[in-house]
């Protein structure tokens, strides 16, 4: 490539890469060789995959072939993807990625004749973008206080989860939380006591959760647990570990040890189940619990 | 949004709403054979778009016999409407194409596609870890129509002669009106309407796509047919 093209090319912060129908390198602008730390001369005329084999993926190639076969441009999205290559962040470390996030591009290029020829990858850095975007999601769905989702975000994801898995016919089950007696806590202790226990608890519970599941500050003192791929007994099991968790927790307010325990109650979706019912027959078992002497699991089947 | 709610919908009204163009007028600017000759090559079309959109990149999608229509610029929105109805929400992935034959592809996806498309960009629970979902589901639904429009547009440019380029699809939201570049609207402009249904069979999704092409193209489009048809001939 010779002239402006080229110069513009080498310039723009944006990384340009041209392949050929065998995937093997034809052009690689400086800005891929900076955040690769591979020269262009070095990698210019061997396979990609050879450099970057975790690029030969389903994902990947799909894209690439719509532009090599199809003529058309493929779009492959930082949501989607977080990169096509693995550069390391730009920068002091972000505690967020440890790869720069990248929105990446294929379009095919003609040869004269009309034929595709080459295929063109552009990538952009869009790591900063990913962290705003990021941190407002999680102001958005998070409760200030103890750091579980909030309500909000139940609102939107018990519905969708429950969908889902009815549409893939597994296992939802949901768990409720209340903790005895709070308001004890909040009248004896004051309401900085109360807050400390409410994010201690929140603590525990999400130290015990697995990673798919969610913790959900429902209201006040009551918390909603969503466990998918999850069937009834296995539920119990969880919300009992909960419960001896919190049992034991000791919780440090001022010059005293405050110790509390939750009661709990456990649904599974059913078929015919909304959300909502779903959610009600947990609360169900959680209000036969609170009547039956506190600090237990109940499930409703 | 089934191929007989719609076409039930659109018998009813558009004579109503006078939506089409007269019998004369559209013999005017295409003849009937023209129409068929080009309802037959979207057809061939569009078979060797799902047929390569299995063998190339094993997404399996099953296309209807599509139609073809004229329709007057100024009533394209009010078609539009009257094809979605005034049931389910849905979303519409518009992207733009420029070649010989100029205009705009859209996609008319129930509203709720995109969670149902995200296994096609691999395991669902890794994408929604980073609790990224609406913009998950938008861009699985994205790129899908993307590809969708891509083979479909890039299979009929090649069997008439053409070759395409795009602008990256846009999701246009609820509003229909909005879904139409100002361009297209013109009142006086004719738009080629050429419509199929389509559904992607492990997903379960359905929808319908339509291409609509402006007056200028149509020039250039009847010497394409006339071309296609004459190999046939003599």
């Amino acid at each position: 490539m010779e002239g402006l093209p080229a110069q513009i090319l080498e310039i723009v912060d944006l990384g340009v890469v041209v392949l050929d129908t065998e995937f093997r390198v034809c052009y690689w602008n400086r800005w891929m060789a900076f955040h690769s730390g591979i020269a262009a001369e070095a990698i210019t005329g061997t396979p990609i995959f050879e450099s970057y084999p975790k690029l030969n993926t389903p994902e990947f190639l799909r894209g690439a072939r719509m532009s090599l076969t199809f003529g058309s441009p493929a779009v492959f999205p930082q949501s989607l993807h977080h990169y096509l290559f693995p550069f390391k962040v730009v920068g002091t470390p972000n505690g967020m990625f440890d790869l720069m996030q990248q929105h990446c591009t294929s379009a095919p290029l003609r040869e004269p004749d009309g034929e595709i020829g080459h295929l063109l990858i552009t990538v952009q850095d869009v790591t900063e973008r990913a962290i705003s975007q990021q941190r407002l999601r999680e102001l958005n769905i998070r409760d200030q206080l103890t750091g579980a989702y909030n309500r909000r975000y139940l609102d939107h994801r018990l519905p969708d989860e429950c969908k889902r898995h009815d549409r893939h016919h597994r296992s939802l089950s949901v768990i409720m939380i209340d903790i005895d007696f709070f308001k004890k806590v909040n009248d004896q202790h004051g309401h900085e006591a109360g807050d400390k226990v409410l994010s201690q608890v929140a603590g525990k519970l999400m130290a015990t959760v697995r990673k798919t599941d969610c913790l959900v500050r429902y209201g006040g003192e009551e918390f909603c647990c969503i466990l998918p791929e999850t069937p009834l007994e296995n539920a119990c099991v969880l919300a009992d570990r909960f419960r001896t968790s919190v049992e034991r927790l000791a919780i440090a307010a001022g010059s005293t040890e405050l110790r509390v325990t939750i009661s709990l109650g456990v649904a599974q979706l059913r078929p015919e189940d909304t959300h909502a019912t779903l959610l009600k027959r947990a609360d169900e078992g959680l209000y036969d619990a609170k009547q039956s002497g506190r600090n237990r699991v109940i499930a409703r089947t | 949004m089934s191929e007989a709610i719609i076409s039930e919908i659109k018998l009813a009204n558009a004579a109503e709403l006078d939506l089409f163009l007269s019998e004369e007028s559209q013999q005017r600017i295409m003849s009937a054979d023209e129409r068929d000759t080009l309802q037959e090559m979207m057809n061939i079309a569009f078979g060797r778009a799902a047929a390569s959109l299995a063998e190339v990149i094993s997404i399996f999608v099953s296309l209807s016999v599509p139609c073809v229509q004229l329709l007057k610029g100024e009533k394209l929105t009010v078609y539009l409407e009257q094809m979605v109805g005034p049931g389910p929400e849905i979303s519409i992935v518009e992207e733009r194409f420029y070649g010989k034959m100029e205009g705009s592809a859209f996609l008319v996806f129930p509203a709720d596609a995109g969670g149902q498309l995200v296994p096609l960009f691999g395991d669902e629970e890794t994408l929604y870890e980073g609790e990224a979902r609406e913009e998950v589901e938008r861009d699985a639904l994205l790129t899908t129509g993307g590809i969708l429009i891509g083979a479909c547009v890039g299979k009929l440019a090649e069997l008439l002669g053409d070759q395409v380029s795009y602008s990256p699809a846009k999701l246009v939201a609820k509003t229909q009106g909005k879904a139409i570049p100002a361009a297209l609207c013109n009142p006086d402009a004719v738009a080629i309407v050429l419509k199929t249904d389509f559904s992607f069979r492990e997903e379960s999704v359905q929808g319908f796509l339509f291409l609509v092409t402006s007056q200028e193209s149509i020039g250039w489009l009847k010497e394409a047919l006339a071309g296609f048809l004459s190999q046939y001939e003599g």
